[in-house]
């Protein structure tokens, strides 16, 4: 059992996050993220939603430690993924929304990229690639250069390259709204099964409620300037009451305003009565 | 798709091919030149300007291969020493914006500058024949690769970086895995346009002032009026390009076999 798995990752703690952008052309400052506050426990699976523009791509670059924020802060365990760039190598893996896998690399050579740029010995390299590459259902693709693989294979070797270095963050971004509805499910339940398995934090940004309800422990709702309209503890919706659900997260983002239905959850008002 | 189609699909591409209507054309122009040659002097052509094949192919068995390899050593040296400047400056400017505002220009500039005055200079500047021949090939080869490799840097997929960031490498270790496997296509290109621009400037470096060198035995041939001696030396310079540019073709296509 790793250290993860016994201790869990470091909750990851978004306080008064802001982040504003100045347009190249017009000089004129966009505000991205208006002063987010959001608390992710450890290994919690986190769905955050919202509508296009809304600051979740600009949150997700936050979170990687790609850009830094304006005002605000990410402490993942104290550190921040910005400042303390190096500290989160190995300890963070991102899935992508196309595979961006490396077209000269095989699909064995992609899996072990964050392994060799961790320094394990070449060894281990192949030997932690090979068995997720396995877990993953590709070990008879493991030479296979990504342009002779589908894109379900391809996003699968994405995946098996985030898992590689078992990441106590895992973040994925619209990872599966490319793919076609039945591989799109396939690769859920797969990344899901894998994220309780190593115990990691992870976070999905995504588009599709289905998808995060399906995957959710929790569902942000972000409005615009990812000001958070909504949060939902998905355990206390029977999934009868999942149409409900959706109903009211789509109403949500229309409105730009909660959905009284949110703030009576099936079960925490089966429970008042 | 299953991984014996796979290894199927895997076809080696070819790296030099001689079609038919290569061979052809070929054999057209020598009809024609044979059939000139023994025609000049009914067309008022002085004999010794347009030589029979049998008269070149005596030239052809007088080739002092030491100048041959000689230019080849000046070329392959020039190119290699051309290629490493290039990228490390090409690298340099990529990490920083001020060194590429300060750069650019003087790139652009010497890439503007004609050959025969770099030659020119490098004659009243520097008295080794070497030095002068060598100076020439990397001020003209130099700035070629220079450009070429820092706009395929820059023009490598934000995504691809971006995916490579997340996974924090170290700088060293940024442009070892992904920025330079992404440039080779780009890399290759420039040596193929390197090698021909190379050929073409060690001769003219090679006419003035050296005394080995195709490019020498070429200016000897012009004192001579020997247009044989001419166009076998041309048919050696032809046939080092082919080479060299099969010796990178073959390399290409090994190394970038990935995009079969």
């Amino acid at each position: 059992m790793t250290e993860i798995q016994k201790n869990g990752p470091p909750p990851i703690e978004v306080r008064g996050l802001r982040k504003v952008f100045r347009q190249a052309t017009t000089g004129q400052s966009v505000v991205a993220i208006d002063r987010l506050d959001l608390t992710i426990a450890s290994r919690e699976v986190v769905a955050i939603v919202g509508q296009t523009g809304c600051g979740k791509s600009t949150f997700f670059d936050l979170m990687i430690g790609l850009e830094a924020p304006t005002d605000g802060s990410i402490r993942i365990g104290g550190k921040s993924p910005y400042a303390d760039f190096d500290f989160f190598r190995g300890h963070m893996a991102t899935v992508f929304q196309q595979d961006r896998l490396l077209p000269w690399r095989s699909a064995l050579d992609n899996a072990k990229l964050p392994l060799e740029l961790i320094g394990h010995s070449e060894e281990e390299q192949r030997e932690r690639a090979l068995s997720w590459l396995k877990r993953l259902g590709l070990e008879n693709f493991t030479n296979a250069y990504p342009h002779e693989l589908s894109g379900g294979m391809r996003q699968r070797v994405a995946i098996a390259r985030a898992f590689s270095v078992q990441p106590q963050i895992l973040l994925a971004d619209e990872a599966f709204g490319h793919l076609d509805e039945v591989t799109a499910a396939e690769l859920r339940e797969t990344f899901l099964s894998l994220t309780r398995e190593t115990g990691a934090t992870a976070i999905l940004i995504t588009h599709q409620l289905e998808e995060a309800i399906a995957v959710g422990d929790r569902i942000v709702v972000f409005g615009q300037s990812a000001r958070l309209l909504a949060d939902i503890h998905v355990a206390q919706w029977p999934p009868s009451e999942y149409g409900t659900l959706r109903e009211a997260i789509q109403w949500t983002l229309q409105n730009q305003r909660p959905d009284p239905r949110l703030a009576q959850a099936p079960s925490a008002a089966a429970q008042s009565h | 798709m299953p991984l014996e189609a796979i290894e199927e699909h895997r076809t080696p591409v070819p790296v030099l091919s001689f079609p038919r209507q290569t061979v052809a054309s070929l054999l057209i122009f020598a009809v024609c030149w044979e059939t000139l040659s023994h025609l000049s002097p009914l067309l008022g052509i002085p004999p010794f300007a347009v030589p029979s094949f049998a008269t070149i192919a005596r030239s052809m068995a007088r080739i002092t291969p030491l100048d041959v390899v000689v230019t080849l050593a000046r070329v392959i040296g020039a190119l290699i020493a051309s290629f490493t400047v290039g990228i490390a400056l090409a690298m340099a400017m990529y990490r920083s914006e001020t060194l590429d505002k300060y750069l650019h220009p003087m790139v652009r500039i010497l890439m503007a500058v004609p050959v025969v005055s770099w030659i020119l200079f490098a004659v009243l500047w520097f008295p080794g024949v070497e030095f002068r021949i060598g100076f020439v090939l990397v001020v003209v080869c130099g700035p070629v690769f220079l450009v070429d490799t820092l706009d395929a840097m820059r023009n490598v997929p934000r995504e691809l970086r971006q995916m490579m960031r997340s996974f924090r490498p170290t700088v060293p270790q940024f442009f070892v895995k992904l920025m330079l496997p992404a440039i080779v296509p780009t890399i290759f290109t420039s040596w193929k346009v390197n090698i021909s621009l190379a050929i073409r400037v060690v001769t003219i470096a090679e006419l003035v002032g050296a005394v080995t060198g195709i490019g020498h035995q070429l200016s000897v041939a012009q004192e001579l009026f020997s247009v044989a001696d001419v166009f076998a030396w041309t048919i050696v310079l032809v046939a080092l390009l082919f080479l060299l540019e099969a010796v990178v073709a073959r390399l290409e296509a090994r190394i970038l076999r990935w995009r079969a």
